[in-house]
């Protein structure tokens, strides 16, 4: 037996480098200082690392290869998510300053740890992302998930972050199980884990084998867990609710991000000659999906809940990307996760300051008058709302043109009417919330202190009071807006961007 | 040979699985385990997964049964309650086990058993053996199996975070903080 070292590219490696060692520094780091001398020292470290691997995400921008033997391959579809991934964990970092779980000595959690998990996370997205085979696959998802069980329990003085936490360990593990036994019996009919081998032997004999129908089955239904599509939501809105809020908007964006680049992986390319399989499977769940999504949000008081139901109905849009399985669908998907990206972050982050602010944590009053008291925490909020609905002039709106004209395409025209009447039910709860914002009057406060019954104690008043003007959350709230409104107008740069990542998988028409 | 191994083997599991259910003492009831779970092995050793063998020996029958028994040293002494926990346990489970006997033999009598009488899939002459293992993990699966170890270690954090909770509930009161 000879041994043969494998041919390893340490240029196409590079961002899962920084980042692993992005996460080693955390955590080292974070030993040292407490409070403001943490924070700060922590967080150069932390968000010094994502723009290492941001930048040289950017610069592996247009190769194609594979590294290490095949295992993994880093493609524009791998560093698009990728990307996009790092910026939410980029725009969630500002969000975690002076957030009660963290800020030590109150905190359980520290900065350091916090970002350490944070960047674990990002860094198995960049990993899944980038997955040529079964098994790299499953350990990439592992290591995606752990942080994020961890980081939606990490505000351990609230009981609803630990209900959080663990509900989402639960589910999540059931989901991974569910899956892996799908992937397993993918093996099982085709006879190899890597996708390409898997692709050769579904283009073969076995598409009509019952082993690779029921791994098919549960490896759909695997992924649903983890993408939150109906009828595998049902964890969505408790979590999101539960978790500490910058953790809820980097769960709710990023992990999007990376789990559908995979999707696209396994279904459209290693699964793509057995499309009769799973198309209509997944053009249900999708349908489903956004159907579930938004009537749940209908009645929901709390905007943590309502955007979590939006999720799930705007996962819905993005299985049809994925339905569609061409070329231009997956173009259309990278968009539409980019454009998810701008338009959710600044509304959690607007959500964030105001369970700062004002005592009523993230039920919708804590936005009434907004517009009043901050004029741009207000515009900020109606932009992100109006692009989540798809209005035109946002980057929503295109994102959604994209995905209907994909599904028209591919001849699920039906799909992009679902679309069509599934943005015209969320107008009903997205307007709702920006009505809160300008035409109602601020919500009156009870008596006694600024502070959430959740925290209690004077010192939490002391941490969590402070910080709601932070320029920084502020700044890349607006800028985030901004762009959401900049790409609605003008979208060629973004366009042409998700047209080279949906290039760079060779197997679709 | 083989049908000898496979006969020790068979019946080392199914008599370790049966002593773990049948044994009222907790401590017996984990080497009973033990001996279920490397008959088990050498059933992997027939099917020339030795690798497979081996990790269980070391993880399953080692590491994991050491945990179990230090946990049981530990918790052990509980006296067992004069009642049935569960109303209707005595009668409820044998029913259930019955019927789930039922429904995997009719699950395995109706795929005809086509398989036996092959001589089942070919496979490499060192699939699955510790050297071809090991040479994947060093050559293509050595970024994936980085990651496993990144794995473990941000689960290790994690577990301490989550875990610091019950030292900060303990220093809750002494601030004097009301809640």
């Amino acid at each position: 037996m000879t041994f043969e070292a494998p041919d390893i590219d340490y240029a196409g490696l590079s961002p899962v480098l920084a980042l692993t060692v992005g996460v080693v520094l955390a955590l080292v780091v974070g030993l040292f200082g407490s409070g403001r001398r943490q924070r700060i020292v922590v967080s150069i470290f932390g968000l010094g690392t994502l723009a290492a691997a941001a930048g040289l995400c950017i610069w592996q921008w247009g190769e194609s290869k594979e590294l290490i033997a095949g295992a993994l391959r880093i493609d524009d579809l791998a560093i698009a998510a990728t990307l996009v991934a790092i910026v939410s964990a980029a725009f969630c970092i500002p969000l975690s300053w002076r957030e009660e779980s963290v800020e030590r000595p109150l905190g359980p959690t520290g900065h350091g740890e916090f970002q350490a998990l944070l960047i674990c996370s990002v860094l198995g997205m960049t990993l899944i992302a980038q997955a040529q085979n079964l098994i790299a696959f499953f350990v990439a998802l592992e290591l995606l998930s752990v942080p994020l069980y961890v980081l939606c329990g990490s505000a351990t003085r609230r009981e609803q972050s630990l209900e959080s936490g663990l509900k989402y360990l639960i589910i999540g593990s059931l989901g991974s199980a569910t899956l892996l036994y799908g992937l397993a019996f993918v093996y099982g009919a085709s006879g190899s884990t890597d996708f390409d081998g898997v692709r050769a032997a579904v283009g073969g004999a076995v598409v009509d084998d019952p082993l690779l129908l029921i791994g098919i089955a549960l490896a759909a239904a695997g992924l649903a867990f983890k993408l939150s599509v109906a009828p595998f939501h049902q964890w969505t809105p408790d979590v999101y609710q539960g978790a500490p809020t910058p953790v809820t908007a980097f769960m709710a964006v990023a992990t999007k991000a990376a789990v559908f680049c995979v999707v696209v992986r396994f279904f459209d390319v290693a699964l793509g000659p057995a499309v009769g399989d799973w198309q209509p499977a997944l053009a249900a769940l999708g349908a489903v999906s956004i159907v579930v999504g938004n009537a749940g949000a209908l009645g929901q008081d709390s905007l943590k809940r309502l955007l979590g139901y939006s999720g799930v109905a705007q996962a819905g849009y993005m299985m049809v990307a994925v339905v569609a399985a061409s070329e231009a669908g997956v173009s259309a998907l990278v968009f539409y996760l980019a454009a998810y990206a701008l338009m959710n972050l600044p509304a959690f982050a607007v959500i964030t300051i105001r369970e700062r602010e004002t005592p009523f944590g993230d039920h919708i009053r804590a936005v009434d008058g907004l517009g009043r008291e901050r004029p741009a925490l207000a515009a900020a909020l109606t932009i992100s709302m109006l692009a989540l609905a798809g209005l035109p002039g946002t980057v929503g709106f295109i994102g959604k043109l994209f995905l209907i004209e994909a599904a028209v395409d591919s001849d699920y025209t039906w799909l992009g009417v679902m679309i069509a009447i599934g943005t015209m039910i969320s107008l009903a709860y997205y307007l709702r919330v920006v009505a809160a914002v300008w035409m109602r009057p601020a919500a009156e406060r009870p008596a006694g202190g600024a502070m959430p019954a959740i925290a209690g104690g004077s010192q939490e008043a002391d941490t969590a009071g402070k910080g709601v003007r932070c320029r920084v959350i502020l700044g890349a709230t607006l800028l985030a807006a901004a762009a959401t409104v900049f790409f609605g107008v003008l979208p060629s740069p973004l366009v042409d961007w998700a047209a080279r990542a949906g290039e760079s998988i060779a197997a679709l028409p | 040979m083989e049908e000898i191994a496979f006969f020790a083997g068979a019946i080392g599991a199914l008599g370790g699985a049966i002593a773990v259910i049948a044994l009222r003492n907790p401590f017996y009831s984990v080497l009973a385990l033990i001996v279920h779970l490397i008959s088990l092995a050498g059933l992997f050793l027939i099917l020339y997964a030795e690798f497979i063998a081996a990790a269980q020996i070391v993880v399953y029958a080692g590491a994991v049964m050491v945990l179990y028994l230090f946990v049981t040293a530990y918790v052990g002494g509980v006296e067992e309650s004069i009642w049935e926990p569960i109303p209707g346990q005595r009668f409820l489970a044998p029913l259930l086990a019955a019927a789930l006997f039922i429904e995997l033999s009719i699950a395995v009598v109706g795929t005809a058993l086509k398989a036996v009488e092959s001589t089942g899939p070919t496979i490499p002459a060192d699939f699955g053996s510790p050297g071809s293992i090991g040479e994947l993990l060093l050559e293509r699966f050595l970024v994936v199996f980085e990651a496993a170890s990144m794995l473990l270690l941000i689960a290790a954090v994690g577990a301490i975070v989550l875990a610091g909770r019950k030292r900060e509930r303990e220093t809750v009161p002494a601030r004097g903080a009301g809640r």
